[in-house]
């Protein structure tokens, strides 16, 4: 059995792609704001069987999130379906059956519905609808997750102008245009969690 | 209607989230740079970037100019 997982770790199942990046940060940014801790594939290093890592990776978080957003045909001409997305969500839906005081996952969406089109066996599934913008990621985190003290989406929406204003002094510093790239990722949530004081300074512990 | 969870969890201290992803000093260093800008902005002290000012008071001030 594996160890307990971290109770703040979030495992983000999401579309590696350029047109995905502007989610990918906003969900970076609302998970550090709510002071939980994103996880992503990229961020293992190699060696073992790559489904191995991520499932080791599922098993060490208490959460997670697939956004299905865009399981659609790839661009033309290898135009194929996107499985990645679908087969991690099927894992853990695995794992959280076995253990369900471990693991509890969530499905995000762009478009209301459409979920019972793309995975019927999700029906019953409550999907939370983000409609494809930074905005509604970080308002849909908020409907999920809560915590006593926690900024409002407009506070965190002003911290994800920050870090996305950041975002190019990051790709030169590490030499890359890809916002997936281990490195940017570690950046990102570093930056991410450095701002989480922003708005609410840390209380001083009792003395 | 679902209901949110409640993350009852410690937050993770300065230390956990430098153990969760390690960058180099170089980095870090950087990137202090930046949040310490960002205060100086949010603290009016800095002029805001444009992308920064909130859709409604940029709409106002276009409008306004």
């Amino acid at each position: 059995m594996p160890p307990l997982p971290d109770p703040n770790g979030v495992f983000l199942n999401v579309p590696y792609d350029q047109e995905f990046s502007s989610l990918y940060v906003a969900y970076i940014v609302g998970l550090c704001q709510l002071d939980m801790v994103p996880h992503l594939a990229s961020e293992i290093p190699g060696g073992d069987r790559r489904l191995n890592r991520i499932f080791k990776l599922i098993q060490s978080c208490r959460y997670s999130i697939h956004d299905l957003s865009r399981v659609e045909l790839s661009v033309a001409p290898t135009a194929v379906p996107r499985f990645n997305m679908p087969l991690e969500l099927g894992m853990t839906i695995t794992w959280a059956n076995l253990h369900p005081s471990r693991h509890a996952w969530f499905v995000w969406e762009s478009e209301p519905y459409r979920i019972q089109r793309s995975a019927s066996d999700l029906n019953g599934t409550d999907a939370y609808i983000h409609n494809g913008t930074p905005e509604g990621v970080l308002r849909e985190l908020s409907n999920a997750f809560w915590r006593d003290r926690m900024p409002s989406v407009p506070q965190m929406l002003t911290v994800y102008g920050l870090v996305d204003s950041a975002l190019n002094s990051i790709f030169v510093r590490n030499g890359t245009r890809n916002p997936y790239d281990r490195s940017v990722f570690m950046e990102l949530c570093r930056l991410s969690s450095s701002l989480t004081t922003l708005f609410f300074p840390p209380t001083k512990p009792a003395v | 209607m679902r209901k949110p969870i409640h993350i009852t969890a410690p937050r993770p201290t300065p230390e956990e989230w430098a153990k969760h992803f390690p960058i180099s000093k170089a980095s870090e260093k950087a990137l202090q740079a930046l949040v310490d800008q960002f205060k100086a902005t949010l603290s009016g002290r800095e002029e805001a970037p444009a992308n920064l000012i909130e859709p409604e008071k940029r709409r106002k001030r276009a409008s306004a100019a």
